[in-house]
Order: structure tokens, then C-alpha cells, then sequence
């Protein structure tokens, strides 16, 4: 397995928030995780990042034990996080942060490509290039923050959310951007509420309630249980 | 009103006094604005500087330029330790302020002791060169020290827009957990940023020596309208640093030919009254 979480537990100050959560990714592998508000599905994915350290169990990355591994080299491993509401630099043009995604060495040896590959993808982002990101609309907001994460060349990417607050067309977008990621060689994991579409690209899913793990397997096979449908489909 | 030659002459003069706010300003404007942390030490540092300058000068006839070979190296080293302490005991923006007014308090303190609180002037032979053009003198020592705080701003400026260092810098500023998750390591470069900025001060103080009188109260002359202009050329931008300290100078210095002298102080306050109530966005 690329990624596999093992027990992790994870909170802020004193409070929990995830337990005993266990998880994978496979290589080539887009795995979801749905779950209503306040499930924890930030507080996981940001772990997975390293913005947050977790507290206990063992997350490993390629074999690598993340648990020594220091926040800001996590990317080096081939992490890289489409965080939750964007999170650009909002003060800097949308080309200085894509460029941010290349910072590590290793990325930056493959700036001219990277960035060809990311304008390929979203070419409105090659016009608005000189522009700063912060002005830009919600959906070209998204774009930046994907293929800032692109840029990293990564192994995996994490993303949270990235539906959240688009118009309904570019959320299908979205989607189709995150099956070409796999199909470009990236694992992906992706944190959703939109649980029609997170399943619909999915190989492999969890369901996170409370800060817990309350189910897992193909998305077939998590649609057809009544709890779920009742739950996130609401029939 | 004074004749259009005064005004000239007030308008160059002003200028090439703003130069020195510009230099004062890149330190505090760099720190406050890329690291929040308000760093009002670099006034102290200045003028410790001016006075190992002075020191040197006088005592070993030492050449102020090679002084400051020899000082600005160890205020940069002074600036990494600064970081060192704000790193460790987590200060942040509003306790900097406070801790580095301790020290700079501190600093003039000791200034005092050593060097008592008499004017000291370090003579040179060229601290009284001008170079006339047309109707105006235009000071050499002025002159070069506006070269070199240009220099200094927009080498900077040309850092933090075209590096990727400076970059990551600047993300850092605005999201330091994301810029972290794409591998910058804040803390280093924080210690760089600190050392520079400290390392700005001791430029500062080597022209301090060179073309004001030094006492160690005068540490503070400065501080109010360098505040404004840090401010007024907006936090992080070291081109508006230069821009600005430029600006106020000429502004105080047409004050004081049309006004009188005590008008000064009030143009640099207003202009930063009336941006901070315009458009405080770039706080
Ligand atoms: N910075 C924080 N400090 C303290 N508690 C937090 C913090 N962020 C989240 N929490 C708490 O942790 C729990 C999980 O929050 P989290 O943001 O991970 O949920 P989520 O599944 O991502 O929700 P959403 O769908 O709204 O994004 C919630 O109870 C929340 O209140
Ligand atoms: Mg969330």
C-alpha cells in the first residue's frame, strides 16, 4: 500500500477529534471518504498532510514512518494537499503560487512541464496568470489550488472538499480533473459531502462519522446499505 | 514664500533625508510584515552601530566603510539570535514589540554607560562634500546613502518578487501551515529574513556616524516618522519602504521652508492618519 493509517487518533488541545482511525491507498487508487459536518474528515486528511500531528496509531507513506517525518517534508515524500476553502496566497499572483507547489528541488527540476502540464488542464489559468489569486472566482480559485498540488509532483493528493461552494458544472469538472490526476499516475484520496460523485469516482471508500471509521468497501457496496442511503442519500 | 530655488533645494534635501528613513525602515518593514514580529531594536542597533563606527573611526582610524565589513556582519549575527528567542519562547506580534523596546531601551542604556550622553560628531574629510548643481547642493555622503538604500530596497524587492525563497517568504506570511505543506521550512528562513533585516540596521548606522551627531537619546528621533513610513509604504515591501521614507522627507522638508521647522512632525502623523483610516488593508 502507498499510504496506510493505522489507529490513528487525532485532536486539537484536549479534545479529540478522529479515533482509531485506519485507512489505505493503494497506487493508483482513488479512495474517498464521506461523512456529514464535523465528522472529522479535515482533521484526517490535514494529518495525512502533516498540518496536524496525530497522537497515536502509525501512518505510514511508501514505508516511510510520517510519525519522524517533519511537517514541511512531507511534501519530499510525494504528499501534496488540495486543502479545504483553497487556502491560496491570496496576496500573490496565480503563477507565484503554482511556482509555490514547486518549491522542493525535486519539483522545481520540473517547473516547465509541471506548469505546461497544469495550463493543459485549466488553460483560463495561463490568461489570469499575472493576476493575484485572490481575485479570481471560486471555481479558478480551485483550479490554482489544484494545480498548485500538481506542481509538487506528488505520489498522492489529498483533496478536501474541492466541490465545496461551486456552481454545479464545474463541480463535474472537478471530478473529471480528479479521474485525470489517476489516470497521470497519482494515487488520489478525496474528502466529500457530495457522496453521489465521491462514490461515482471512487475504487474504494470509508465512511467517517464522529471521528470514526463506521464503514468501508467498494462504493457499490456501501451504496446499497440502508444506513448510507438513508444517511447521504436521504431515501 | 520662499523663492523657487529655497523650495528646490528643500525638495532635494528632503529627499535625500527620506533616504535614511527608507534605510531605517527596510528592517522593521521586513520583519513586521514577513514574520510579524515588530521589531523596534534595529533603532538601538542603528546607533549601536553608529557608535562602533564612530568607536573605530576615531580611535583606530578605522574607515567607516571597513567598519562596517566588520559591523554589519555582527548585527546580522545579532538578528539570528533575535529569531532564536522569539522562535523559542513563541513571541508573538504584540509582546515582539514590547520585548524589543526592553531591549532597545536596554541597548541606550549601555550606550550611555559606555559612550556618556554627550553629542559625539565623527568628522571625516568628506563629511562636509557637495556636489552643486546648477543653483542646488546636493550632499555626497546623503547622495550615497540614498544609492545604497535603493540599492539595498530594490535588491530586496527583486528577492522577494523573483526568488523562491522570497516567495516562499511571502506565502509563509499569509499561510504558514500550507507553505510548510509544500516543504518550506519556515523557521529557516525566518532566521535569514531576521539576520538581514538586523544586518539593514547596522548599514543604517554606519551613515548614522557619518552624517548625524549621535547621543543615545536620539535612538529615538526617528522612531515615530520611520513607524509611519514602515507603514505608509506598506508592511513587507521594501520598495515602499524607500518610496515612502522619500515621500515624508520631501513633505517634512517643504514643510519646514514654507511652515516653520515644528510643521514636520505633523505632515509624516497626518499622512499615516488619514491612510490608516483610508485604507488599512495592507495591515
Ligand atoms: N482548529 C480546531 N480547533 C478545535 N477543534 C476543531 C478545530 N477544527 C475542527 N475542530 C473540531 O473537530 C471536529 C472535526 O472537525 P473537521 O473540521 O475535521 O470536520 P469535517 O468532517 O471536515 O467537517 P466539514 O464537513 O464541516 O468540513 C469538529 O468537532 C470540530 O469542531
Ligand atoms: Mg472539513
Amino acid at each position: 500500500m502507498l499510504l496506510e493509517a493505522r489507529h490513528l487518533h487525532i485532536g486539537y488541545g484536549d479534545a479529540p477529534a478522529v479515533w482509531d482511525v485506519s485507512l489505505e491507498v493503494g497506487a493508483g487508487e482513488i479512495v474517498s471518504v464521506i461523512g456529514p459536518n464535523g465528522a472529522g474528515k479535515t482533521t484526517l486528511i490535514n494529518a495525512i498532510a502533516g498540518l496536524l500531528r496525530f497522537r497515536q496509531g502509525e501512518l505510514r507513506f511508501d514505508g516511510a514512518d510520517m510519525a519522524r517525518v517533519k511537517p514541511h517534508d512531507y511534501c519530499a515524500h510525494g504528499i501534496a494537499l488540495v486543502p479545504e476553502g483553497r487556502r491560496l496566497f491570496v496576496k500573490m499572483s496565480v503563477e507565484e503560487n503554482l511556482e509555490l507547489g514547486c518549491y522542493l528541488p525535486a519539483a522545481r527540476a520540473a517547473h516547465d512541464q509541471s506548469l505546461e502540464r497544469v495550463y493543459g488542464l485549466f488553460p483560463i489559468l495561463r490568461d489570469k496568470r499575472f493576476q493575484l489569486a485572490g481575485e479570481l472566482s471560486g471555481g479558478q480559485q480551485q483550479m490554482v489550488a489544484i494545480g498548485r498540488a500538481l506542481m509538487a509532483t506528488p505520489r498522492i493528493v489529498l483533496f478536501d472538499e474541492p466541490s465545496l461552494g461551486l456552481a454545479p458544472t464545474i463541480v463535474d469538472d472537478m471530478f473529471e480533473i480528479i479521474a485525470k490526476v489517476r489516470d497521470d499516475g497519482a494515487a488520489v484520496l478525496l474528502v466529500e459531502q457530495n457522496v453521489v460523485k465521491a462514490m461515482g469516482v471512487a475504487d474504494r471508500a470509508y465512511v467517517l462519522e464522529q471521528g470514526r471509521i463506521v464503514a468501508a468497501g467498494l462504493p457499490g457496496d456501501l451504496l446499497k446499505q440502508p444506513h448510507i442511503r438513508e444517511a447521504y442519500l436521504g431515501v | 514664500m520662499p523663492s523657487a530655488t529655497l523650495l528646490g533645494q528643500a525638495l532635494i534635501s528632503g529627499v535625500l533625508a527620506g533616504g535614511m528613513y527608507g534605510l531605517l525602515a527596510l528592517g522593521l518593514s521586513l520583519s513586521w510584515g514577513l514574520l510579524r514580529l515588530v521589531n523596534l531594536s534595529y533603532f538601538a542597533l542603528a546607533f549601536l552601530a553608529a557608535y562602533l563606527t564612530y568607536e573605530l573611526g576615531t580611535t583606530y582610524h578605522v574607515e567607516p566603510w571597513w567598519s562596517a565589513v566588520l559591523i554589519v556582519p555582527s548585527m546580522v549575527a545579532i538578528g539570528v539570535v533575535q529569531y532564536w528567542v522569539f522562535d523559542k519562547f513563541k513571541v508573538n506580534e504584540l509582546a515582539s514589540l514590547l520585548i524589543t523596546f526592553s531591549f532597545a531601551v536596554i541597548l541606550e542604556v549601555v550606550i550611555q554607560l559606555y559612550w556618556t550622553a554627550d553629542y559625539r560628531r565623527f568628522e571625516t574629510h568628506y563629511s562636509t562634500l557637495s556636489i552643486k548643481a546648477g543653483p542646488f547642493y546636493i550632499p555626497v555622503l546623503e547622495l550615497v546613502l540614498c544609492l545604497v538604500a535603493g540599492a539595498l530596497a530594490w535588491g530586496t524587492w527583486l528577492w522577494l518578487r523573483k526568488t523562491y525563497v522570497g516567495k516562499a517568504l511571502r506565502a509563509s506570511a499569509e499561510d504558514a501551515d500550507i507553505a510548510a505543506a509544500y516543504g518550506v521550512d519556515h523557521k529557516k528562513l525566518a532566521y535569514l529574513l531576521s539576520g538581514i533585516s538586523a544586518g539593514y540596521a547596522g548599514v543604517a548606522g554606519t551613515f548614522i556616524a557619518l552624517i548625524a551627531t549621535l547621543a543615545p537619546a536620539q535612538i529615538w528621533a526617528w522612531l515615530g516618522v520611520v513607524f509611519a513610513v514602515v507603514i505608509i509604504g506598506r508592511l513587507g515591501n521594501p520598495l515602499g519602504a524607500l518610496f515612502a521614507g522619500m515621500a515624508i522627507g520631501a513633505s517634512e522638508s517643504l514643510a519646514m521652508a514654507v511652515m516653520s521647522p515644528a510643521w514636520a512632525p505633523v505632515v509624516s502623523f497626518s499622512v499615516l492618519i488619514v491612510i490608516l483610516l483610508w485604507d488599512p488593508d495592507w495591515l
